[in-house]
């Protein structure tokens, strides 16, 4: 199961991103700047938007799911059971999960921002799919939910899963960085080695690495072995 | 000094709380009234019962600049510049001072790449960026922010952080969900079922929550 990306190119006005790799099984995380291109690649990826030129191979991949930066504009229904229902999930369990327990009745667009993207998040990880994008995932969450999707992503036992995201604290074990720089997709490799040249590196991996203890990887617990590490 | 007595106003339920000019960070879990407590500070919502004054008088009566969580609900305009420049228009400012005005503040905020890109077309951290921006042309007694900071990268973050310490702006509060940037501020509100659970410096604030997931990671890993 793989994603490849060859000679791709995407345009917007007048400013261009160009892309190449193979995204494969595993966690992937991709950083860069605001405005550098991450949504555009996550749409691209997910087969939203076109390139203009290049080739994006689509191999074993059976579904496709991408979570959007925005959550709202995932909504459909007028209220919670009717959203978990579009997306065709169960609602009781599913709003178990959201932590929505007793407000089926309400409008997904008058929940706070960090609820909506929970019940979203929730509605598309209650199914499988072989290449899950997400844009932004733990943007308005609370540091528990936070944790809580990072134990969920890390759950996931097959698949592709890619991460856009500017989270600096809360990330799950990845197998793969790549950043966005000057309209360019970068594979920065494999963890830990990846870490050295990761320019978009959170402060504490930053601090870690040049006090010469080098994380494992990037999740809360590889953070503080290293931290702790004598 | 913003104070809030007795305010009640939906789940929000707070009986004494004193803010001082600074930049005070709002955390806590989703769903605990952060962005009630925010919209109140603001104006946009009115307290059931109950007071929440600025320096004394009530925060419609003073200037307040504001950025929604939600990027879009920010937008009234077609460009970058026109939705800088719209809190001056509306206050009839000279059209010399509003252009003169809206290129600082862009320039400051480091968006002039995006002077005449249709709103539409911006990336979401971008979107946040121009509403920042229309939020400090004005220059407000009162900056609220909800979460800004989560569409940003870190670098940029931790810039814009610096812009607006450098504003002297009176009161500047940010709802946040990222503890190292609450550490910075001067202090914080730890919010909880609508309820002030913690306020205090971030010292004292973090250090009665030691050994929770909000603690911030860099004194996690200072050991």
């Amino acid at each position: 199961m793989k994603v490849s990306l060859a000679g791709v190119r995407a345009v917007r006005g007048d400013w261009s991103l160009s892309a190449e790799g193979t995204f494969g099984e595993g966690i992937h995380l991709v950083s860069g700047d605001v405005g550098s291109g991450k949504s555009t690649l996550a749409l691209l990826l997910a087969g939203l938007f076109p390139q203009i030129s290049g080739t994006v191979e689509r191999e074993g991949i059976a579904t496709t799911m991408i979570a959007f930066q925005f959550p709202e504009f995932h909504v459909t229904g007028p209220d919670l059971e009717r959203e978990c229902m579009a997306w065709g999930v169960d609602p009781a369990p599913v709003l178990a999960a959201a932590g929505l327990t007793g407000r089926m009745e309400e409008d997904p667009l008058n929940l706070s921002r960090g609820e909506l993207k929970r019940l979203i998040l929730a509605c598309m990880l209650a199914r499988d799919h072989d290449l899950l994008i997400l844009d932004e995932p733990f943007s308005s969450l609370d540091c528990t939910e936070k944790e809580r999707l990072c134990t969920t992503l890390s759950g996931r036992k097959r698949g592709i899963t890619i991460i856009f995201t500017h989270e600096q604290t809360h990330l799950p074990r990845i197998n793969r960085i790549w950043e966005i720089a000057g309209g360019m997709l970068s594979d920065r490799g494999q963890l830990p080695s990846a870490l050295g040249h990761w320019d978009h590196a959170p402060a504490v991996v930053k601090n870690l690495i040049a006090r010469g203890k080098i994380p494992a990887n990037i999740s809360q617990a590889d953070l503080l072995e290293a931290a702790c590490r004598t | 000094m913003i104070t809030a007595e007795r305010l009640r106003y939906r789940t929000i339920a707070i009986d004494n709380l004193r803010i001082e000019p600074g930049i005070t960070s709002v955390i806590g879990p989703n769903g605990s009234g952060k962005t009630t407590l925010l919209k109140l500070l603001a104006g946009i919502a009115v307290p059931e019962s109950g007071t929440i004054l600025v320096n004394g008088v009530p925060p419609r009566n003073t200037e307040v600049g504001w950025v929604n969580e939600f990027p879009d609900r920010n937008i009234l305009f077609g460009s970058a510049f026109e939705e800088i420049a719209s809190p001056l228009r509306f206050r009839h400012s000279p059209c010399a001072e509003i252009e003169d005005r809206v290129g600082l503040c862009m320039q400051s905020v480091g968006i002039t790449n995006l002077r005449t890109r249709p709103m539409q077309d911006l990336s979401g951290g971008e979107k946040v960026l121009v509403a920042l921006a229309a939020a400090l042309v004005f220059r407000p007694q009162v900056l609220v922010l909800d979460e800004y900071d989560s569409h940003l990268d870190g670098n940029r973050a931790r810039e814009i952080a610096r812009i607006i310490r450098k504003s002297r702006i009176p009161y500047v509060i940010h709802c946040t969900q990222d503890a190292e940037a609450a550490v910075s501020g001067d202090s914080v509100i730890f919010l909880e079922d609508g309820k002030v659970r913690y306020a205090g410096t971030p010292g004292t604030v973090f250090a009665s929550l030691a050994g929770t997931v909000y603690y911030p990671l860099s004194w996690r890993c200072r050991a």
